[in-house]
């Protein structure tokens, strides 16, 4: 590992596709650890913001609060600014503020004959950089509620910063896309057949990238999974190429705080932590 | 959060609670044989550290585990041989896993920048 920071032989990234909210990459030439790593950061670890107090001032609507609530903490809200948030718990105010929260309002009430149907979009942001995700302005979004003639919902909902790890709300992934070794050279996989392993496991897309080995040579027990590839598609409260790009700081900032943690076990004297940045 | 520009930004971590990494009582008087008990972390952390601290020669024995599910707690178990100790180990595979980190990240900047993939955006 000596010198591979500056290393021509380091990880390779390889960008097939890239899409509104999906992107089609190849990271090569690093272990398996570090690319799950990487994907499991992504799905788990990387903040976003989504609703997380909600306050009933009316509900007569056919949903029970928490029903509506848990709904609500649900509804993915854009988060390119999430990294000028604090979190709740680390902000120096009581309850929640401007700088650790993003509120929200929506109040409807259903006046006429017919169903009204509450959508994500109608509710109201204090900021305009946290909304909640819409495609276009003919995307009403997601459908929160039904409304009959007479029901009424007045409500006011605080959303925060947070991690996956804490609630699935949080995650800013639909899924990630994880392959490697697509012709099964490692024997990693051990396929169940009636008749016939290729005709009854159709080859995937990344086959193409990739040679299958000689099946009369020698079996190479000593190969390791080098190439992986990802398709990483996001819920659109972030957009991939961010979530990929905040994936690899988060891991970093873990890495760093463990580092820090460390000096000051090694020397409880020397304040390492006055040395860190200040907040910003 | 534009790739193009980094704003200033919390940095939460910088503030990390002070048992996050303890030493596992028991450890080899010369201090090349130690177990870090690391507290709110998991595979995520401990299989990639693992690997990295490996792939130091000077490494006879590292591995990792989660002594008990229900405990957001990983334990790393490091044995040197008698060049180095096991902290000075520790902090190197920190160093080297950021700086693959790093790596990653900007062989993704320069390849988004390159823009020589294909799109479906509107």
């Amino acid at each position: 590992m000596d010198g591979h920071v500056n290393d021509p032989n380091g990880p390779r990234i390889r960008i097939r596709h890239l899409d509104e909210n999906s992107i089609d990459f190849v990271l090569s030439n690093t272990h398996l650890s570090v690319a799950n790593s990487l994907r499991r950061t992504m799905i788990a670890e990387v903040p976003t913001m989504a609703i997380d107090l909600v306050e009933f001032h009316d509900n007569t609507s056919m949903l029970v609060d928490e029903y509506l609530a848990h709904r609500l903490g649900m509804v993915p809200l854009t988060s390119h600014t999430v990294d000028e948030f604090k979190l709740t718990r680390d902000c120096t105010c009581t309850d929640y503020c401007k700088e650790c929260s993003v509120e929200f309002n929506l109040h409807v009430k259903c006046t006429e004959e017919g169903t009204r149907t509450v959508y994500s979009t109608e509710l109201i942001s204090s900021n305009k950089d946290v909304s909640p995700v819409s495609e276009g302005p003919d995307d009403k979004g997601i459908i929160l509620l039904k409304l009959r003639k007479g029901q009424e919902i007045n409500i006011h909902c605080i959303a925060k910063k947070g991690v996956a790890k804490e609630h699935a709300k949080w995650s800013p992934c639909a899924a990630v896309g994880f392959e490697y070794d697509p012709h099964n050279n490692l024997r990693h996989l051990d396929y169940w057949f009636e008749k016939s392993v290729k005709n009854e496991w159709p080859l995937s897309k990344n086959a193409e990238e990739e040679m299958e080995n000689d099946p009369d040579a020698h079996f190479d027990f000593k190969a390791e999974p080098t190439t992986f590839y990802f398709n990483v598609e996001t819920v659109g409260s972030l957009k991939p190429q961010s979530l990929v790009y905040m994936a690899t700081r988060v891991l970093q900032e873990k890495l760093g705080g463990l580092q820090l943690a460390l000096d000051e076990d090694q020397n409880p004297e020397s304040n390492a932590m006055d040395d860190a940045e200040p907040w910003v | 959060m534009d790739v193009d520009q980094e704003k200033p930004s919390y940095i939460a971590l910088l503030e990390v609670p002070e048992d996050k990494i303890e030493i596992v009582p028991g450890a080899s008087a010369d201090l090349t044989s130690m177990t870090f008990s690391i507290k709110e972390e998991d595979h995520t952390l401990g299989n990639a550290l693992r690997w990295c601290i490996m792939q130091n020669p000077q490494v006879d024995f590292c591995g990792y585990s989660i002594p008990h599910p229900s405990e957001a707690k990983t334990h790393i178990r490091i044995q040197t041989t008698e060049s180095t100790n096991a902290i000075d180990t520790m902090n190197k595979g920190l160093d080297d896993l950021k700086a693959a980190c790093h790596m990653v990240r900007s062989k993704f900047h320069q390849r988004l920048t390159e823009g020589k993939y294909t799109r479906s955006e509107q």
